[in-house]
C-alpha cells in the first residue's frame, strides 16, 4: 500500500460523500433520508464505497508515480475515467446486493420470482451503464481535482526518481 | 437479537471522538516537533510527519462514516439548514470538507519532502506552516463541533 493511494482513494471517497450530505442538508432533504436507513447498512455502505474506491484508485495509480513524473501526471485523466466507471459500477454492484437481500426478506416466498428477481435482470444492465456514465463523470472530475491539488502541493514541473 | 439504537449511537459518538482526537492530537504533535527549538532533525520530523499523514487518512474516513452516523441518529427531528443549529451544521461541513480538500496537497508535499534527498532545515519551516493550519483547522472545527453539542 502506497501512502498516495491511501490518501487519494480515501480524499475521493469522504469529498463525494460530504458533498452529496452538504447539498442534501441545504436542500432540506437529509433528515428524512438517514432516518429511513438502518444505521448498520449505511455504515457498511461507505465502507463498501471505501473498500471499491481503494481498489478502482490502486489500479488507476498502478505504474504511475505521479508524485515524481510529470508524464504520468499527463496520462492520469485517462485513468480517471476508466476507473471512475468501474468504480461506478461495483459500487452498483454492492448496492444492488444489498437491495436484492431487502427486498427478499421482506417478500413472501412465491412472489420473489415474479415480483424481485425479474424485474431486477431488466433493471440491472441499464443500472450499470448509468453507474458508469455517472462513475467516469465523478472519475473524471476528481482527476481534474487531483491534479488541481498536485500542482498546489507544487507538483507540476517536476521530474525526479522514486516513489513512497 | 436487536442491538439498543442508543448503545449504537453512543458507541458511533465515541469512535467519532477518538478518530478527532486521534487527527487533531497528531497534528499537535508534528507542529510541536517542528516548533522546538533546535529540536529534532528534519528527516526525524518528517518521518513522523509521513506516519501522521496515514493516520490522518484514516481518521478522516472514519470522522466522515461517523459524522454522518451521528446525524442519523437525530433522523427525522434534525433541524433545518435555516435554524442557527443548522447553519452552524452547514459551516462545520464546510469546514471539514476545505480542510479535507487542502489536507491533499499537504500528504503530497510531505511524501515529496520525504522523497527529496536530505531533508533540509527548510523543510522543517514547511512543516511548522503546514501543520499550524491543520492545527488551527481542527480547533476551528473542533469549537463548531462543541457549539453543536452544547450550544
Amino acid at each position: 500500500m502506497k501512502l498516495v493511494t491511501w490518501s487519494l482513494a480515501t480524499f475521493h471517497a469522504s469529498t463525494f460523500v460530504l458533498t452529496i450530505v452538504l447539498l442534501a442538508y441545504s436542500r432540506g432533504g437529509l433528515g428524512g433520508t438517514l432516518s429511513g436507513l438502518n444505521t448498520f447498512v449505511g455504515l457498511g455502505l461507505f465502507v463498501a464505497l471505501w473498500a471499491t474506491t481503494y481498489f478502482t484508485t490502486a489500479r488507476a495509480l498502478a505504474g504511475l508515480d505521479l508524485i515524481a513524473s510529470l508524464r504520468d501526471r499527463d496520462g492520469y485523466l485517462r485513468r480517471t475515467l476508466r476507473w471512475g466507471s468501474r468504480n461506478g459500477m461495483a459500487f452498483l454492484a454492492v448496492l444492488g446486493v444489498v437491495a436484492l437481500f431487502a427486498a427478499v426478506a421482506n417478500t413472501r416466498p412465491e412472489q420473489v420470482g415474479p415480483g424481485i428477481l425479474f424485474p431486477a435482470l431488466f433493471i440491472a444492465p441499464i443500472a450499470l451503464v448509468v453507474s458508469a456514465a455517472v462513475g467516469g463523470a465523478v472519475g473524471l472530475i476528481f482527476g481534474f481535482i487531483d491534479l488541481a491539488l498536485f500542482a498546489i502541493a507544487g507538483l507540476t514541473g517536476m521530474d525526479a526518481e522514486a516513489t513512497i | 437479537m436487536e442491538l439498543d439504537p442508543h448503545v449504537l449511537h453512543v458507541t458511533i459518538r465515541w469512535v467519532h471522538v477518538a478518530a478527532m482526537a486521534t487527527a487533531f492530537g497528531g497534528a499537535i504533535t508534528v507542529l510541536a516537533l517542528a516548533t522546538r527549538p533546535a529540536g529534532d532533525p528534519a528527516s526525524a520530523v518528517l518521518s513522523v510527519a509521513i506516519r501522521y499523514e496515514w493516520m490522518f487518512w484514516a481518521a478522516a474516513g472514519v470522522l466522515v462514516m461517523t459524522g454522518i452516523g451521528n446525524l442519523a441518529a437525530f433522523g427525522a427531528d434534525l433541524s433545518g439548514p435555516s435554524t442557527p443549529w443548522g447553519s452552524t451544521l452547514m459551516l462545520k461541513l464546510g469546514s471539514v470538507l476545505a480542510l479535507v480538500i487542502l489536507s491533499l496537497p499537504r500528504t503530497l508535499a510531505v511524501a515529496r519532502m520525504s522523497q527529496a534527498a536530505g531533508s533540509t532545515a527548510s523543510a522543517v519551516v514547511w512543516l511548522r506552516n503546514l501543520y499550524g493550519a491543520t492545527t488551527a483547522a481542527f480547533a476551528v472545527i473542533l469549537g463548531l463541533a462543541v457549539w453543536l453539542a452544547h450550544g
